[in-house]
């Protein structure tokens, strides 16, 4: 029996990996293709290909983004800040009330945490509009702050149902005794439950992280001011000309960059990610 | 344990703790929801004094021919991806759902464009849709498809087809992890007593599996059409609606007329119908949520 399924057994394996190895190459080619395109000559890059183009590789798309006058590391930076910021403000939030709602009883929980949750139901781009005037009157348009509170609150309903959840999963046992010894409200968080709820804080972490920094729209809303538009912008800038002659090699170049840490983080953090997505939560 | 309940149950502590992102979530989604409806009824400039206009912002949507033309153009756009989105998503997920040998990394692999954005890849397609140089244009003349001078942004059907494929690289991976989670959620054993019963690979894939699996695909399908009914990114940068406005999606054009032709009024009112819209397809997303979790419980 198990002789005569052998050699189909074999033909599927063959068949799975011949696909498996085809469709990884066909999802992952157009990203690599982007990278060596970025080391293309900005001359050479909008012409017909020829066969010698990629012996004449040059670093010049990128040191041109940055000592020339784009100087794309101010966007970089403005992109690390708004989703180091965000990523930071939302981890605190959702932590604090993954606690509360996972481990406290009080009244008004259940309907406080039904506020928060049903506003995974509002997409931000459907209140572009009175963001803007509210944020414009708290003078945080033109702010990364303003940008760290927006991406943080649009966060936050996942954050705080994947915390709560964290925090629902861990035994009483173990605060109960940490009460005993005398531990407070914070102290027991911080000292007993923080390496439970890692995992999840690692989840929470990542998908504000990678939202904040490939949000385009709010970003092109919100942040007016040269100086400080995060990378997708400043990308839309260099396409439409901004900043001169449009030049596509610093273009692609400037699409690398933005890709590089969404892809690390991603492949490092995988794990958590996938937690994320099957807790059933997602951000529609 | 009358001093862990003493702790837990002193109502002031749990409140204080939530009460950070309530206030973030009341400030920046809530008040602004509300903010909208009234501004729906101003003719609210982006700068400067504002009066009441009654619903005129909602009598006037029939007359807006471009928000109808690109209603039209989002709702088309949106049928034509999901389809496709879907069944890549599917058959991305039948390859990775075991726990094979290569199945982590192929993962990785489809998954990688959903992480990279749709912003950052529309501005790297953009190079390689250019006429005689780009990737696209050299690989179909080399297939003999095309000359390869083809300016696929010029032409509003070649731009819709190449905006679809991008599409569908970038968001099949997110449909294959749903479904993939769908499908290693359902008990071996009913899948192996059907092997077991001598029913095909394809008769236990349709019979047994779809079946079981009919709330994880409502929830990809919803997921999936919301995010194209959300479309912005991709159009705003490959084709900036154009040519003219037959590629203007609908949070486009409330972008468009709020931020450039300054109708602040007019933009939110129909910004209210998207909510209303999209309110509706998550509040389908919501209750098939609820009832996943009470049912694994």
């Amino acid at each position: 029996m198990t002789a005569a399924i052998r050699p189909a057994e074999r033909n599927g394996r063959a068949l799975y990996l011949t696909a498996g190895i085809t469709l990884s190459i066909l999802f992952v080619l157009p990203l690599l293709w982007a990278i060596l395109r970025s080391f293309q000559p900005a001359t050479l890059i909008t012409q017909a290909p020829q066969s010698d183009d990629f012996s004449k590789m040059t670093t010049a798309n990128y040191s041109g983004l940055i000592g020339g006058s784009i100087h794309i590391l101010r966007y970089v930076g403005n992109s690390l800040i708004v989703a180091l910021g965000t990523a930071a403000l939302t981890a605190v939030v959702s932590t604090l009330a993954g606690y509360g709602f996972g481990r406290f009883r009080f009244r008004g929980a259940g309907l406080v945490f039904a506020l928060i949750i049903v506003t995974l139901m509002v997409p931000f781009q459907s209140v572009l509009t009175p963001l803007f005037m509210e944020l414009n009157t708290l003078h945080l348009t033109d702010s990364r702050l303003g940008l760290v509170l927006f991406y943080t609150a649009f966060n936050l309903p996942f954050g705080v149902f994947v915390m709560r959840n964290t925090f629902a999963q861990i035994p009483k046992e173990l605060e109960d005794s940490a009460y005993v010894d005398g531990s407070g409200v914070m102290g027991t968080l911080i000292f007993v439950l923080r390496p439970l709820v890692l995992p999840g804080v690692a989840t929470t972490v990542l998908y504000a992280f990678l939202f904040s920094w490939t949000e385009f729209l709010g970003a092109l809303t919100f942040i007016t001011k040269d100086s400080l538009i995060t990378l997708p912008v400043a990308l839309l800038n260099v396409e439409t000309g901004t900043y001169g002659q449009v030049n596509f090699g610093y273009l692609v170049a400037g699409a690398v960059i933005a890709m590089i840490p969404c892809v690390v983080l991603y492949v490092a953090l995988q794990r958590y990610y996938v937690r994320g997505l099957t807790s059933g939560a997602v951000k529609g | 344990m009358s001093r862990r309940r003493s702790v837990t149950r002193r109502p002031g502590v749990g409140l204080a703790l939530v009460s950070p992102a309530f206030l973030l979530v009341a400030a920046f989604v809530l008040f602004p929801l509300g903010f909208a409806i009234f501004i729906s009824f101003t003719n609210w400039p982006l700068i400067g004094p504002y009066h009441y206009v009654g619903a005129d912002n909602y009598t006037n949507i029939g007359k807006d021919s471009v928000f109808l033309q690109s209603v039209t153009f989002t709702l088309i756009y949106t049928a034509v991806v999901t389809v496709p989105i879907f069944l890549v998503g599917y058959g991305l997920a039948v390859l990775v759902r075991s726990n094979r040998r290569g199945a982590t990394f192929f993962r990785t692999a489809f998954f990688l464009p959903y992480v990279v954005g749709l912003a950052t890849e529309s501005f790297m397609l953009l190079l390689e849709l250019q006429p005689n140089s780009g990737a696209v244009n050299f690989v179909l003349d080399k297939l003999g498809i095309t000359d390869g001078t083809t300016a696929w942004l010029v032409h509003t059907n070649f731009a819709i087809a190449a905006v679809c494929v991008l599409v569908v690289w970038f968001a099949s991976g997110l449909t294959m992890m749903l479904l993939m989670a769908g499908m290693q959620g359902i008990p071996h054993d009913v899948y192996e007593s059907a092997e077991v019963d001598g029913a095909s690979w394809w008769d236990r894939e349709v019979r047994i599996m779809l079946p079981l699996l009919r709330r994880t695909i409502a929830l990809s399908l919803i997921l999936s059409v919301i995010g194209s009914f959300l479309a912005f990114n991709q159009f705003y940068i490959l084709t900036q609606g154009g040519p003219g406005v037959s590629t203007t999606t609908v949070v486009q054009w409330i972008y468009q007329k709020a931020f450039v032709q300054l109708h602040v009024g007019a933009a939110t009112a129909l910004s209210l119908v998207l909510v209303v819209v999209v309110g509706i397809i998550s509040a389908v997303q919501f209750f098939l949520l609820r009832d996943t979790t009470t049912e694994t419980k």
